[in-house]
C-alpha cells in the first residue's frame, strides 16, 4: 500500500510538472514535450488504478499518435517563440494568478473535509480489455452510440472548416 | 432490446437518420439542392412533435440501465428544442439564398442544426453524468463549427476561435466538477447521487463538484461570470446560429441546472442558493447595462440574453416548485419571442445584408409585418403585461419574494425599466426615423409563417396561461 501511494505522488507531481511546462515553455515544441510527459505519467496512474486499457490507450492513442501530430503542426507552422512570449506578458498574468490562487485555495479546503466513497457500481472489475469491452456494449451503450454520432459532427465540422471549397 | 425502449427511442432515432439522410442527399446532389434540403429538414422534424405527445405518461421512467430516461420535464423540453430547431433551419434556409452565403457548402449545416439538436434532446433525457457529458460535448462540437461557419467573414471566424477555446474551458470544469461528485459520492447516476446526498445532507466534495459544474452551466446559459464570450460570438455567427445560441443552447443549459441543482442537490439548497442568489443579480445587472450603448442589433440581442438569462437563474435561485415552473414557463415564452425577434433580424439582414440598428429606420414603411411582429416581440422582451415575457418575469419576481430575496426582485423589476429603454430605441428607429432607403422589404412564405406562429406564441402565452403553466408545472413536479 505504501508504494503505490510514494508511487501515485510522484507520478502525480510529474504530471502537474508536465502540465506547467506545456503553458510555460517558450517554444511550442518544448511544450508539446512537456504535454508527452505529463500524458505518460497520467497513463501511469490509470495502471495504479488497475485501468490496464485506459493506461495502454493513453500512451498508445494520445502519448503516441495525437501528439506525434500535435508536434508535426507545430513544426510546419514554425511559430517564432519570441512573439509568443511576448504575448503572454500581459497584465491581466496578475488577475489570472490571483483566481488560479483562490481556486487551488477553493481546492485546499474542500480536500481537508473530503470523504471519498467507494464507487457503488463496477467495483472490484479489473480494467481489462475484456471488461471495457463487455459495459461499453451493454451498460454504456447507448452514451458509446452518442459517442459516435459525436465523432461524425466533429470530423464532418472539421472537413467543412479545413477546405476550402466544397 | 424491448420493442417499449425502442419506442421511447423513437424521436432521437428520428432525428438521427434525418441528419444521415441530408448528408447523404447532400452528396447526390452535388451540394446545388440546399433549398430543397433545408425544407426537407424542417418537413422531416414534424412528425417528432406527435411522437413526443404519444410518449406522454405520469411516472418516470428509466430504460438501457438507467443511462436514458423518460419524464415530463424531458418531454416538454425535447418539444421546446424541436421547434426551435424547425425554426432555425428556416432561417438558415432564408440566409442561403443570398448571394454572399450561396459560395458555402450548406448540407452539412443542416447536418451539424440537427445534430446540436440531437445532443438537446439526449440531455434531455440523460440520467447518468457521463451520458450527459456526451450529449453536452455533441451540442458543443457543432456550435464550434456552425459559429465559424461563414469561413470568409473574419468576425465568424473570430467568434468559432473564441466560443472554441472558452467553451473548452468550460467542459473542462464541468468535467472536473463531475470527477469530484463521482469522487464523493461514489456513483454518477442521477438517482443514486440523490440518495447520497438526502443521506449526507453535507458533503464538501460534491459541493466543491456542485460548484465547478455550475462553472460549466453558467458559460452555456451566459450568466456572470462567464458572459464575457456572448456579445462577440452572438455578433459574428451567422444570425441562425445567433439565434439556436440564444434559445436551443440556453435552454439546455438551464434543463441541466434545473436537474443538476432541483433535483440532485435539492437536499443542499441552503449552501448554493445564497451564491445563485448573487450570480443572478448580477447577470441581471450587467446584460441590461451593457446593452444600453449598442449599436449593432445582434450585439444587443447578445447583451439582451445575457439579461434573461440573469432572470432564469433568479428561479434556480428558488429552491421550490414555483421558482422551477416560472423557468420553464419564462423559457418557452422566451422561445417564440427570441426567435420572433431573429426571424425578423434574419429576413432584414439577408435583404440589407446590414445588422446595424440605424439601418432599421423606416422598417415600418418599408414591412409593415416586420416592423410589427419586431414591436410586439420587444415588447415582450422587455416584460409588458399582455404578453409572454411579462407573466414569467412576474413569477420569477414573486419566486424571488416569496424566498425572501427583496432586493433581487428589486434589481429585476428596475432591470425591465432599464430593457424598455434601449428596445424601445430600436422601435422608435423603425417607426419615427425616416429612412434613406425605402424600397420595400420582402417576406417570403415560410419566414411569413414562421413569423405568424411566434406571434401567435406571444399572444398566445401571454393571454391564455392556464394550459401553459399547467404543463410547466407538470414538468417540474418530477423533479421533486
Amino acid at each position: 500500500m505504501e508504494q503505490t501511494s510514494l508511487l501515485f505522488y510522484i507520478l502525480s507531481s510529474f504530471a502537474i510538472a508536465g502540465a506547467l511546462g506545456v503553458i510555460m515553455a517558450r517554444h511550442p515544441v518544448y511544450a508539446v514535450l512537456s504535454l508527452v510527459a505529463a500524458l505518460f505519467s497520467l497513463s501511469g496512474i490509470f495502471l495504479l488504478l488497475h485501468a490496464y486499457f485506459v493506461a495502454a490507450i493513453q500512451v498508445l492513442v494520445y502519448a503516441g499518435a495525437i501528439l506525434v501530430l500535435f508536434l508535426f503542426v507545430v513544426m510546419l507552422v514554425d511559430m517564432a517563440p519570441e512573439r509568443l512570449f511576448r504575448l503572454r506578458t500581459n497584465m491581466l498574468n496578475l488577475g489570472g494568478a490571483l483566481f488560479g490562487l483562490v481556486l487551488l485555495w477553493e481546492i485546499v479546503v474542500a480536500a481537508c473535509f473530503f470523504t471519498i466513497a467507494p464507487p457503488a457500481t463496477g467495483a472490484g472489475t479489473e480494467g481489462t480489455t475484456a471488461a471495457v469491452g463487455a459495459l461499453l456494449f451493454t451498460r454504456y451503450a447507448l452514451p458509446f452510440e452518442v459517442a459516435s454520432l459525436l465523432l461524425l459532427a466533429g470530423i464532418i465540422g472539421a472537413i467543412v472548416l479545413a477546405k476550402k471549397r466544397l | 432490446m424491448m420493442p417499449s425502449h425502442f419506442f421511447y427511442l423513437l424521436p432521437e432515432i428520428w432525428v438521427g437518420a434525418l441528419a444521415l439522410l441530408i448528408l447523404l442527399l447532400d452528396l447526390r446532389w452535388k451540394g446545388r439542392g440546399h433549398t430543397k434540403l433545408g425544407l426537407m429538414a424542417a418537413i422531416g422534424l414534424l412528425p417528432v412533435l406527435p411522437l413526443l405527445c404519444m410518449q406522454r405518461q405520469l411516472d418516470t421512467l428509466e430504460l438501457l440501465h438507467g443511462m436514458y430516461r423518460i419524464d415530463s420535464a424531458a418531454l416538454l423540453f425535447k418539444g421546446i428544442f424541436i421547434i426551435t430547431s424547425l425554426l432555425v433551419i428556416l432561417m438558415t434556409r432564408e440566409i442561403s439564398k443570398t448571394p454572399a452565403a450561396a459560395q458555402q457548402a450548406h448540407g452539412e449545416f443542416y447536418l451539424l442544426i440537427l445534430s446540436a439538436t440531437l445532443g438537446m434532446m439526449f440531455v434531455a433525457s440523460a440520467a447518468d453524468f457521463l451520458m450527459l457529458f456526451i450529449a453536452l460535448e455533441l451540442i458543443t462540437i457543432s456550435f464550434y463549427v456552425m459559429t465559424a461557419y461563414l469561413k470568409t467573414d473574419l468576425r465568424s471566424l473570430e467568434a468559432g476561435i473564441k466560443y472554441l477555446i472558452l467553451g473548452s474551458i468550460a467542459s473542462a470544469c464541468f468535467l472536473y466538477g463531475v470527477a469530484f461528485v463521482y469522487g464523493s459520492s461514489g456513483s454518477i447516476r442521477f438517482v443514486e447521487i440523490r440518495q447520497f446526498l438526502q443521506e449526507t445532507p453535507f458533503s464538501a466534495g460534491c459541493l466543491f463538484g456542485l460548484f465547478l459544474i455550475l462553472g460549466g452551466i453558467l458559460f452555456k446559459t451566459a450568466g456572470v461570470p462567464f458572459q464575457l464570450w456572448t456579445p462577440d460570438v452572438y455578433e459574428g455567427a451567422p444570425t441562425s446560429v445567433t439565434a439556436f445560441l440564444s434559445v436551443g443552447s440556453k435552454s439546455a443549459g438551464f434543463l441541466v441546472a434545473l436537474r443538476v441543482f432541483h433535483e440532485l442537490f435539492i437536499s443542499s439548497s441552503a449552501d448554493w442558493a445564497p451564491v445563485l442568489v448573487w450570480v443572478a443579480g448580477l447577470t441581471i445587472l450587467y446584460g441590461n447595462l451593457g446593452a444600453i450603448p449598442q449599436k449593432n442589433i445582434k450585439r444587443l440581442l447578445g447583451y439582451s440574453s445575457i439579461g434573461h438569462a440573469g432572470y432564469l437563474l433568479i428561479g434556480l435561485a428558488c429552491p421550490s416548485s414555483l421558482g422551477s415552473t416560472a423557468m420553464v414557463f419564462y423559457l418557452a415564452g422566451y422561445l417564440v419571442t427570441n426567435l420572433a425577434v431573429f426571424l425578423v433580424v434574419t429576413v432584414f439582414s439577408s435583404h440589407t445584408g446590414s445588422d446595424e440598428i440605424k439601418n432599421y429606420a423606416g422598417l415600418s414603411k418599408r414591412s409593415p409585418l416586420l416592423a410589427m411582429v419586431m414591436f410586439i416581440a420587444l415588447l415582450s422582451l422587455a416584460g409588458v403585461p399582455p404578453l409572454a415575457g411579462f407573466i414569467g418575469k412576474f413569477m420569477l419576481l414573486l419566486g424571488a419574494l416569496s424566498q425572501g430575496h427583496l432586493t433581487l426582485a428589486i434589481i429585476g423589476a428596475v432591470a425591465v425599466v432599464i430593457s424598455l429603454y434601449y428596445y424601445l430605441i430600436v422601435v422608435k428607429v423603425m417607426y419615427v426615423d425616416r429612412a434613406e432607403d425605402s424600397s420595400p422589404v420582402p417576406v417570403s412564405l415560410p419566414m411569413r409563417l414562421a413569423l405568424l406562429f411566434c406571434l401567435l406564441g406571444i399572444l398566445g402565452i401571454g393571454i391564455w396561461q392556464e394550459p401553459f403553466l399547467s404543463l410547466s408545472f407538470a414538468a417540474v413536479k418530477g423533479l421533486f
